[in-house]
């Protein structure tokens, strides 16, 4: 909501500038977005007027203006329009002045003749279109006062950010009631000064409310023989300032009675109702209404409408009808001030898709005790600004007036809370500077005035426009905030603090995250929300769990229309982007909470892809094969204190059919990688291999084991032997591996497999598998012969098991 | 003798000077000291010196000796050192190359800003909990005194499900669990993703909120006070200044938004702050009793407060990033800045 300086000044004094009024604003809760002064665009533009006119000697269609802008020097003023004439007064752009289009006023010869100053058209000041002529303005403005003075343009607007709970604040009295607070200054309300006809209201038109719970009170006045025409320059400017479209001034005022008050009216053109009479009742079923809006729009039973005899005339609190809207033959005028049940106008207002001025108040609560002093000073508005009689009286329906709310207010409470130590006078003066009724009673609720002790509590009557205030903990923000959160103390906490609970998924989380960040893997983030078709993308198979995932009924786009079940989707997207921009470095990992039906478990996920490692001298770039992904599935188990897994080949379409595997635990799948299937590559269209891998982390907390144990370090030395053998390319080559530890038993430290090679120095359809066995023994230092034995037996064993050749 | 014996000294030191390898050097000894070196020849004379002169012209030829033996060993030094220094230069390197310093990954921007949230308030006993993003209407609104018709339940800002769920619009339903859960004193802070229907540059439809929840017999608004104030000086350094502005939060009561002094210009004004000095970074406030009654908690027994901020926004107040969409490409040129 916009209002601006000097408007707000008609209702209380104070001294402060825009900023300092902003600032107070702002620090009571009534937020000041934006502060924009107007009428900047003319300064150094007054009020000139022409004293005299001859022809310019050089030119046929300029005069030779003589201009008093109240200096004792009259100026001489080149001018061609064509409504020029002596006497008139003018706007006058003054030497240096830099006018709304950038044209800069200089002195200057025009056409040999002098000219120091402009006479300007309102085009000209950015004011209006017109450009037709100069602006004409009132002869009785004093001459050289600055334009924007003369015309009341010198105001600033403040647009305010009004919280929801805060309807009272919709209207310029409410701020003037919340700088009576941090002033203590008199409010100043419109004087209401009423000459009514001897015509009788009840006896020109009747109200009836069908239904008092939608529409607790509803009230009407008659003027008439209005002349409905333009509203004049002051009431114009000061809609147009805060950004309310001018129409005619009937609707003008009610526009103008709705920011002073906070108070939606309404006017209809009394002839065109039925039988000239109001009904309040709920919309039948298949009515429809035009809307000043020009819509035809349906009604519904739930909702509220004014009608007239025969039917709806309005949307109640929402947008009036278009058949009873106030027109240039309008003579007579209904003019409606109602309060509506804000929740029925919010549903009406949702349903409609309107906004109005009137909805925005009536659904956030507006005061049912303002209705009749709006629709007062409206109607003397109208009858000062348009003309007319205001008939006599008001119909005045009211059948849902309620009590005003008492609430009792513990003041040491008040300190409780917000640690503070106010007196009770203190908080006192702030709530009956908010316009709180407030008494002392004693403590056991006794409607009765005691003195202000311990043992005493506030008895507060809330005013009817503060709506949102219905408990002690309500009034106690009223006091917070008036006397300043800034003036709260600052403490610490004083609590104990809670016995902390250990969180193993957390620490899995971070040590995997750890581990990949070193493994130079960078982290990404991606969007809950995916494309329906990534699951056909990754060629997940038909009948995968996986697809049953999450809908949004009211997604952003398609590409954002289902919650992940995966994260390999999202990274084989990112791998996309960055093929896309040139970047062929991926190494990227995720990790995050996923959706599978009704759980949200937790994955990591990562991709290798395109080149990896440095990428300068001595750090060249790899292509990224199995056996990277591979490692880094085994790094994320090692962090975890895993060792006892397994993987397996499996047939995930979405992989390589031979360069994938599954992660068990316990013979439980819990995650997946491998080479990303050729055709996935293509839907991604990734130019070179994928490797990726999916782990599920809560499988792995449960797993995981951070305990460490010492074990002695060796005191006899180990040996070391290796041993390389031959055996069918097709076998697993972990299984000598076992074979090695069985044998060896207790003596054997460690094996690594440390090459493999399959070429022409081992027989078609064989490989060579070279290890390191480390030999040793926690008792004694082995002998050359005990190593000799046992390496010779785990030889032969290899052998008989496996068919393995010792390879020379 | 004994001019024999300076001579040869002379002679020595003399040679000394002109040796540039090893080999010259164990000449020169040889020469002088070798069975039939020039000095072993002179010394051999000894025997026809007379008793008298014997003892004299000795301490002189071991003191000859001596002093030869002591420059033989420091030429045989100098020769050594001169030796390592030719060789250590062969094996001089171009200390211009590249360094191989191993490929390091680095965590998501966003991530890093929640982090160091998280333990600003870990070190001021506030423990992590989270909780489900897909959320029922009770825990993300009604717990949370957000009533059907309040703005913020309108389809504009939530994302629903088609099964009736919908995503969190804000970490408060962990608040809740949390509460529900367990008794006061509490003292939680809550991370992770929320969702509002909004995209442009500066809104995601999916962004990171830290909220934080303290809740005993006597928490007040002073203390809420408190520890913002202490992880904003933490967060945004110790000269940062702290407003704290009424507003409102169905939640909440009392309620504040609370701003930082200007990061940019020191709370002077710029365009960064709007030419307030001031920067709004989250929203607080004392738990409403209608939540405590939420979940069964007496409001007469305890009191609380809590706080919510977006982890983008404060990202963003260091990063400058002029649309935060960035965030979730996963651009690794931008991904690699932080
Ligand atoms: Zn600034």
């Amino acid at each position: 909501m916009n209002i601006t300086l000097n408007w707000l000044k008609n209702y209380i004094d104070f001294d402060f500038t825009a900023e300092q009024l902003a600032e107070k604003l702002t620090m009571l809760g009534v937020e000041v977005e934006t502060i924009k002064q107007l009428g900047i665009a003319i300064d150094g533009v007054v009020v000139g007027k022409v004293i005299s006119i001859r022809p310019h000697p050089n030119a046929d269609k300029l005069v030779l203006c003589q201009v008093d802008i109240g200096k004792e020097d009259k100026l001489q003023i080149v001018c061609g329009a064509p409504n020029v004439r002596d006497g008139m007064v003018a706007p006058v752009a003054t030497i240096g002045t830099e006018l709304h289009s950038g044209v800069f006023i200089k002195s200057a010869k025009i056409r040999g003749e002098e000219s120091y100053g402009m006479l300007c058209s309102e085009k000209e000041l950015g004011i209006s279109p017109d450009a037709a002529g100069l602006m004409e303005l009132a002869p009785e403005l004093s001459i050289g006062t600055p334009l924007a003075e003369a015309l009341g343009l010198d105001d600033t607007v403040l647009e305010l950010e009004i919280t929801p709970n805060r309807p009272d604040c919709l209207s310029l009295i409410g701020v003037a009631r919340e700088v009576r607070a941090e002033t203590g200054n008199e409010l100043r309300h419109p004087q209401i000064e009423l000459n009514e006809s001897d015509t009788e209201t009840q006896g020109v038109t009747s109200v009836t409310i069908d239904d008092p719970e939608l529409c607790p009170r509803y009230a009407a006045r008659i003027i008439k023989d209005v002349k409905v025409g333009e509203s004049p320059d002051w009431l114009k400017q000061r809609l147009e300032s805060v950004g309310i479209a001018v129409i005619n001034n009937i609707v003008d005022i009610t526009n103008y009675v709705l920011m002073e008050y906070g108070q939606p009216l309404h006017a209809f053109d009394y002839h065109k109702l039925n039988e000239n009479r109001i009904v309040v009742r709920r919309a039948a079923e298949g009515e429809r209404i035009t809307t000043l809006d020009e819509y035809e729009r349906k009604l519904t039973p739930d909702m509220l409408v004014i009608a007239d005899a025969e039917k709806p005339v309005a949307v109640a609190g929402v947008m009036g009808g278009h058949e009873t809207e106030i027109t240039d033959s309008t003579c007579d005028v209904l003019l409606e001030s109602a309060y509506f049940s804000p929740s029925s106008i919010r549903s009406t207002a949702k349903t409609m898709g309107l906004n109005t001025e009137a909805s925005y108040r009536f659904e956030r609560g507006a005061d049912p005790e303002n209705v009749i002093l709006a629709l007062n000073r409206a109607a003397q508005l109208i009858a000062e600004l348009a003309g007319g009689t205001i008939c006599k009286g008001i119909v005045n329906v009211y059948p849902g007036k309620q009590e005003p709310i008492q609430i009792q207010l513990c003041p040491e409470r008040v300190n409780f809370i917000l640690g503070t130590e106010l007196e009770t006078t203190e908080i006192e003066q702030i709530l009956s500077r908010l316009g709180f009724g407030i008494k002392m009673v004693q403590q056991e609720g006794l409607d009765q005035e005691a003195a202000p002790t311990e043992d005493n509590v506030f008895q507060v009557t809330v005013p009817s426009f503060r709506v949102d205030i219905t408990r002690e903990i309500d009034l106690i923000e009223e006091v917070a905030r008036v006397y300043g959160y800034d003036n709260i103390p600052t403490t610490l906490p004083k609590g104990d603090i809670p016995v902390p609970v250990p969180n193993k998924l957390a620490e899995v989380r971070r040590r995997i995250k750890n581990f990949l960040l070193s493994s130079g893997m960078m982290e990404a983030i991606n969007y809950s929300f995916v494309h329906p078709n990534c699951f056909e993308k990754i060629r997940l198979s038909e009948g995968n769990p996986l697809r049953e995932a999450l809908k949004l009924q009211n997604p952003l786009s398609p590409e954002m229309s289902i919650l992940r079940s995966t994260l390999i989707p999202s990274l084989l997207n990112n791998a996309q982007h960055n093929h896309n921009h040139q970047i062929n470095n991926i190494a990227l990992f995720e990790i995050s909470t996923v959706f599978v039906q009704d759980k949200e478990p937790t994955r990591v996920s990562g991709i290798l892809a395109g080149e990896i490692g440095g990428g300068v001298y001595g750090n060249p770039y790899k292509h990224p094969d199995f056996f990277d992904i591979k490692g880094i599935a085994e790094g994320a188990l090692e962090v975890c204190g895993i060792t006892d897994y397994a993987f397996k080949l499996t047939d995930e379409p979405t992989f390589h059919p031979w360069r994938n595997a599954e992660l068990l635990l316990d013979s439980k799948r819990i995650g997946i990688l491998g080479e990303a299937h050729p055709e996935v590559l293509e839907n991604y269209e990734l130019p070179y291999k994928a490797y990726l891998f999916e782990l599920d982390l809560n499988a792995l907390t449960e797993a995981a084991d951070f305990a460490k144990q010492f074990k002695p370090i060796p005191i006899y030395p180990s040996i070391q032997r290796d041993l390389a053998i031959v055996v069918d390319k097709e076998m697993q080559s972990d299984l000598p591996i076992d074979i090695i530890y069985s044998t060896g038993g207790k003596l054997v430290e460690s094996v690594k497999l440390f090459d493999v090679y399959i070429g022409d120095q081992v027989p078609d359809g064989k490989k060579s598998l070279a290890y390191t066995i480390m030999y040793h023994s926690a008792t004694e230092t082995l002998t050359d012969k005990v190593v000799n034995d046992l390496h010779d037996k785990v030889i032969r064993k290899l052998n008989q098991e496996l068919n393995a050749e010792l390879r020379m | 003798m004994k001019k024999e014996l300076e001579a040869i000294q002379a002679e020595v030191l003399q040679a000394l000077k002109q040796i540039n390898t090893q080999d010259q050097l164990e000449s020169l000894r040889i020469e002088y000291f070798g069975r039939k070196g020039k000095l072993t020849d002179v010394m051999k004379g000894m025997g026809k010196l007379s008793k008298e002169e014997r003892p004299i012209i000795g301490k002189l030829a071991n003191e000859i000796r001596s002093s030869l033996s002591d420059a033989f060993e420091a030429a045989k030094t100098a020769l050594d050192s001169k030796q390592q220094g030719q060789q250590l230069k062969a094996e001089s390197v171009d200390i211009t190359l590249p360094g191989r310093k191993p490929t390091l990954g680095k965590a998501h921007p966003v991530m890093q800003i929640l982090q160091r949230i998280e333990e600003i308030f870990m070190q001021m006993g506030f423990q992590v909990v989270t909780g489900p993003e897909v959320e029922t209407e009770h825990y993300n609104f009604d717990a949370l005194n957000t009533p059907p018709d309040h703005p913020a339940r309108d389809l504009h800002d939530t994302f629903y499900l088609t099964d009736g769920h919908l995503l969190r619009t804000h970490n408060s339903p962990v608040q809740i669990r949390a509460m529900e859960n367990q008794q006061p004193p509490i003292r939680i802070i809550v991370p992770g993703k929320a969702y509002r229907v909004d995209y442009d540059v500066s809104h995601t439809p999916m962004f990171h909120q830290v909220e934080g929840l303290l809740v005993d017999r006597h928490v007040t608004f002073s203390e809420l006070k408190g520890v913002l104030v202490s992880f904003a000086r933490q967060m945004f350094g110790d000269q940062t200044q702290m407003r704290f502005r009424p507003h409102f939060f169905p939640f909440t009561e009392p309620s504040a938004e609370v701003d930082i002094s200007c990061t940019v210009c020191q709370g002077k004004g710029c365009r960064s702050c709007g030419h307030t000095g001031w920067i709004e970074i989250l929203g607080a406030g004392a738990v409403d009793p209608e939540v405590f009654r939420a979940v069964n908690y007496d409001p007469e027994e305890v009191t609380g407060f809590a706080f919510g901020m977006g982890v983008e926004r404060i990202a963003n107040l260091q990063f400058r990033i002029p649309d935060i969409r960035t965030f979730y490409e996963n651009d690794l040129r931008f991904l690699n800045q932080f």
